[in-house]
């Protein structure tokens, strides 16, 4: 009986694995409209979106996210947090290879991870800044931490820490590290991933072809990827990567306007795939005393700020702006993320309440406010004109200022603003990103709304040295409801990734950070 | 032909405009609000990163040293290193351009082969039936914007009809031939219009002269006073119309390539510009400014050759 066991075991999981094999076919390619180019895939100088989501498709890390989100083995067969929190360990697994089929060893993982933590080079460093030291021995890697860190353990999941090969690297022309990366890219690099880089045109397409020496296996038991290769095509406009798509010249087009949802759905050929995603849209509130121009902001008010969040009807702006594909914000950060609490959506709508706050403030005679929004934003316009309606009961005069991305970006920077939009995706699979972005004031002034919350910063600084999950949890729930609270954001919506593909590709996925995973893709024939 | 003391003195008026363009493109793309480093780390830098990236950029020395840096290296022939694409400016732009200028010659050969023909038509016959319907139809070409345009032959052509591919590039000229069509026929849809209107309106005045009128009294043949009197006189200013299109095509390929997505430099122009990346922007316009000032000495030459009184002032 003893010995039967096993055997029956694996003739039923043989058998599972021959009937979901019947289903996948391998080989053959297929062609992804892109709304921009990448240009340098490195893990380190990636600070693109167009970039950054395509690292894993060619570097491994040793951590993956799993599809609900969890941390689960790659490279390395697993981590194992010291008690004291003080190092962490990873064991690499047997016979791995890079592309070129020469192995992947513990240097290259020192190699990789040194060059992801100096902050000479990239911008993502000070992610790993709590590393001491990498060492490897044989297949052991040890990470020495400065500090107990809980968060290394998602970074080694992230793109920053994909996994190069050192000789290669080394070998490629240039006397500086950018250099290097770049003429590494450009020959076409050897890569650790699922996919190598086949060919390239800056600006117009680019070719990913098959790893043979990846070193996951698909359902059929047989190594991924499914597909032979990947062709990417590059289409900036929205309305001309649909008519694409239409016209069966590509098998699929990323960032679909949330208005051609419903049409794209209702196509025969497509599947309209809405991933969930760690997607937030949102408006900062500047909350200083006055404004840049010296006078006295009435934003500065918690109250007025709680007042404008509950006279904003969220529901109308999702069927607005994302046609029903949004939901509305239930913390600072998305729902998709861990340690994310938020049992219900902020701020119903209730424009008697916020009646009640503005005359509690002294503001039941109105104000003016004015709102920043991206020019040439079809998004943009229908928020402004939707929050134009819904506050001018109040008494808020709401006026417009349109100004292009980077002026935005200056204008947060510098504090002058009243109140403006803006879009947030987490690149790390960790609560610490966004809420230090959000709400830390020493990073950034809390999103440069000037918020600067006390209990609320050193709830911040004690959960990042905090070894223990539970606390760190309860830390992020306060620092949650605190948030929510002093309302330093107009809070609007979550929104998807909405990818529209072809009925002949199954398994194509991007993530809820935004990476594009053909790793399981294949192409019915 | 034009004399060689005449093209030099054109020639050396390119030089002060050039120094103008370099001053003038220096200043705007820096008095934009925001700057490369913020439009990179849009986001997720903190102010510290922001002040490391504008030093490694050079964007913390002194405006007058970074334009003394500019100047020195421009004539050189070093134009710096995109922010953007991590890459040399000159090697980005020689790889874009030929696509551009491809684009540019196809839809301006387009626009002389549609209106050419249909202005002398609508000349023969002025305000009959036929002349009245070719200027309305292009009345209707004039109106609407070269994008809109562009998506309507998109939706119809391409993706319904599948004549032709739905944007991008091809390999190869016949290919490319194939795949520029589309736009190049929607900016030509648009400079036909405007060359078509103007050619008619000369034809019909110089038909009307006295010297053809002579022309024709003393017996010459239809087609030499067609092409030795009325033709070379009504091209004049035709041909300074084209010139001048042809300029604002550069700037209309910014939008036309975007439609169409063909990799070329009016889009690269358009991303440079939202990525504030001060080196490729620069670089992009002294590309632009050397064409435009290329197509209009040629323009000159051509009108100096047509009307020999030009050639004296």
């Amino acid at each position: 009986m003893k010995r039967l066991l096993p055997i029956l075991l694996g003739a039923a999981l043989g058998l599972a694995a021959a009937t979901s094999a019947l289903a996948i076919e391998r080989g053959g390619a297929m062609t992804f409209a892109r709304y921009d180019d990448s240009t340098v895939i490195d893990p380190v100088y990636a600070d693109r979106n167009p970039d950054l989501w395509m690292v894993t498709g060619l570097y491994e890390t040793l951590l993956r996210n799993g599809p609900d989100g969890s941390i689960v083995p790659g490279l390395a067969e697993g981590y194992d947090v010291a008690a004291d929190g003080l190092s962490i360990k990873l064991k690499l697994r047997d016979g791995l290879k890079f592309s070129d089929g020469s192995a992947l060893t513990g240097a290259d993982v020192v190699f990789s991870l040194d060059r992801a933590r100096n902050p000479e080079l990239g911008p993502w460093a000070g992610l790993l800044g709590a590393v001491d030291k990498v060492s490897a021995d044989g297949n052991q890697v040890t990470l020495s931490l400065k500090n107990p860190d809980l968060t290394i353990v998602s970074i080694l999941a992230t793109f920053n820490t994909g996994i190069m090969p050192q000789a290669a690297f080394e070998k490629a022309a240039g006397a500086t590290d950018q250099e290097k990366a770049r003429a590494f890219f450009e020959a076409g690099p050897v890569t650790s991933g699922p996919f190598t880089m086949k060919s390239r045109v800056q600006g117009s397409s680019m070719t990913f072809a098959r790893n043979p020496n990846y070193w996951r296996s698909g359902t059929d038991g047989q190594s991924l990827p499914y597909l032979d290769q990947v062709d990417f095509v590059i289409i900036p406009d929205d309305a001309t990567r649909i008519l694409k798509l239409q016209a069966g010249e590509v098998d699929a087009a990323e960032f679909i306007p949330f208005a051609r949802v419903g049409e794209l759905g209702a196509d025969p050929a497509l599947k309209m795939e809405l991933f969930p995603s760690t997607r937030i849209v949102y408006a900062p509130i500047n909350t200083r005393e006055t404004r840049k121009d010296g006078s006295k902001n009435p934003l500065a008010d918690v109250k007025v700020r709680q007042a404008l969040n509950y006279a904003t009807d969220k529901n109308v702006l999702i069927k607005l702006v994302t046609f029903d594909t949004g939901k509305p914000m239930t913390s600072l950060m998305s729902a998709a993320t861990q340690l994310h609490y938020g049992p219900e959506p902020l701020y119903p709508y209730n424009p008697e309440k916020a009646k009640h706050l503005l005359d509690e403030a002294g503001l039941g005679g109105g104000f003016e406010v004015k709102f920043t929004t991206l020019a040439g934003s079809a998004d943009d316009a229908t928020l402004f004109t939707a929050l134009q309606q819904m506050w001018s009961p109040l008494g808020v005069n709401l006026k417009v200022e349109q100004v292009d991305n980077p002026t935005r970006g200056e204008k947060n920077r510098s504090g002058d603003f009243d109140i403006h939009t803006y879009g947030w995706a987490n690149d790390v699979n960790d609560p610490a990103q966004i809420t230090g972005w959000l709400g830390y004031y020493k990073q950034r002034q809390a999103v440069g709304t000037g918020w600067n919350n006390q209990e609320f910063n050193t709830l911040f600084e004690a959960s990042n040295v905090e070894v223990d999950p539970a606390r760190r949890k309860e830390e992020y729930k306060q620092m949650q409801e605190i948030y929510a609270e002093g309302a330093p954001l107009l809070f609007l919506f979550e929104t998807p990734f909405a990818v529209a593909v072809s009925k002949s590709i199954e398994g194509y996925v991007q993530t809820p950070l935004g990476a594009n995973d053909f790793s399981e893709a294949w192409r019915a024939k | 032909m034009p004399s060689l003391s005449y093209l030099l003195a054109r020639l050396l008026q390119i030089i002060p405009t050039f120094l103008l363009v370099m001053i003038f493109i220096f200043l705007l793309v820096r008095l934009l609000p925001g700057d490369p480093a913020i439009a990179m780390a849009e986001a997720k830098a903190t102010d510290a990163q922001l002040e490391q990236i504008r030093h490694n950029l050079g964007l913390d020395q002194p405006l007058p040293i970074q334009f003394l840096v500019f100047v020195k290296n421009t004539l050189t022939g070093d134009l710096g290193r995109s922010i953007m694409l991590k890459a040399p400016v000159t090697e980005i732009i020689l790889d874009r351009l030929p696509t551009t200028i491809f684009l540019a010659l196809y839809s301006v050969l387009l626009a002389i082969c549609l209106a050419g023909p249909l202005a002398f038509l609508a000349a023969s016959r002025v305000n009959g039936p036929v002349d009245v319907a070719i200027r309305s139809v292009f009345q209707v070409g004039l109106s609407m914007p070269v994008f809109y345009i562009g998506l309507v032959l998109l939706t119809v052509l391409a993706a319904q009809l599948r004549w032709f591919p739905v944007g991008g590039y091809g390999t190869g000229f016949l290919d490319n031939l194939h795949h520029l069509i589309l736009p190049a026929l929607s900016v030509a849809l648009y400079t036909s219009a405007i060359i078509l209107r103007n050619l008619r309106a000369s034809l019909i005045e110089v038909l009307d002269a006295d010297y053809v009128q002579f022309a024709r009294a003393k017996g010459l043949s239809r087609r030499i006073v067609m092409t030795r009197h009325v033709l070379r006189n009504a091209l004049v200013s035709t041909v300074t119309l084209l010139g001048l299109s042809i300029g604002n095509l550069m700037s209309g390929t910014l939008v036309t390539e975007t439609v169409f997505a063909v990799p070329g430099v009016g889009r690269l122009m358009l991303e440079a510009i939202f990525a504030r990346d001060y080196p490729l922007i620069q670089g992009l316009t002294l590309t632009f400014a050397v064409l435009v000032s290329v197509v209009f000495l040629l323009t000159d030459i051509v009108q100096s050759w047509l009307d020999p009184r030009l050639r004296q002032s």
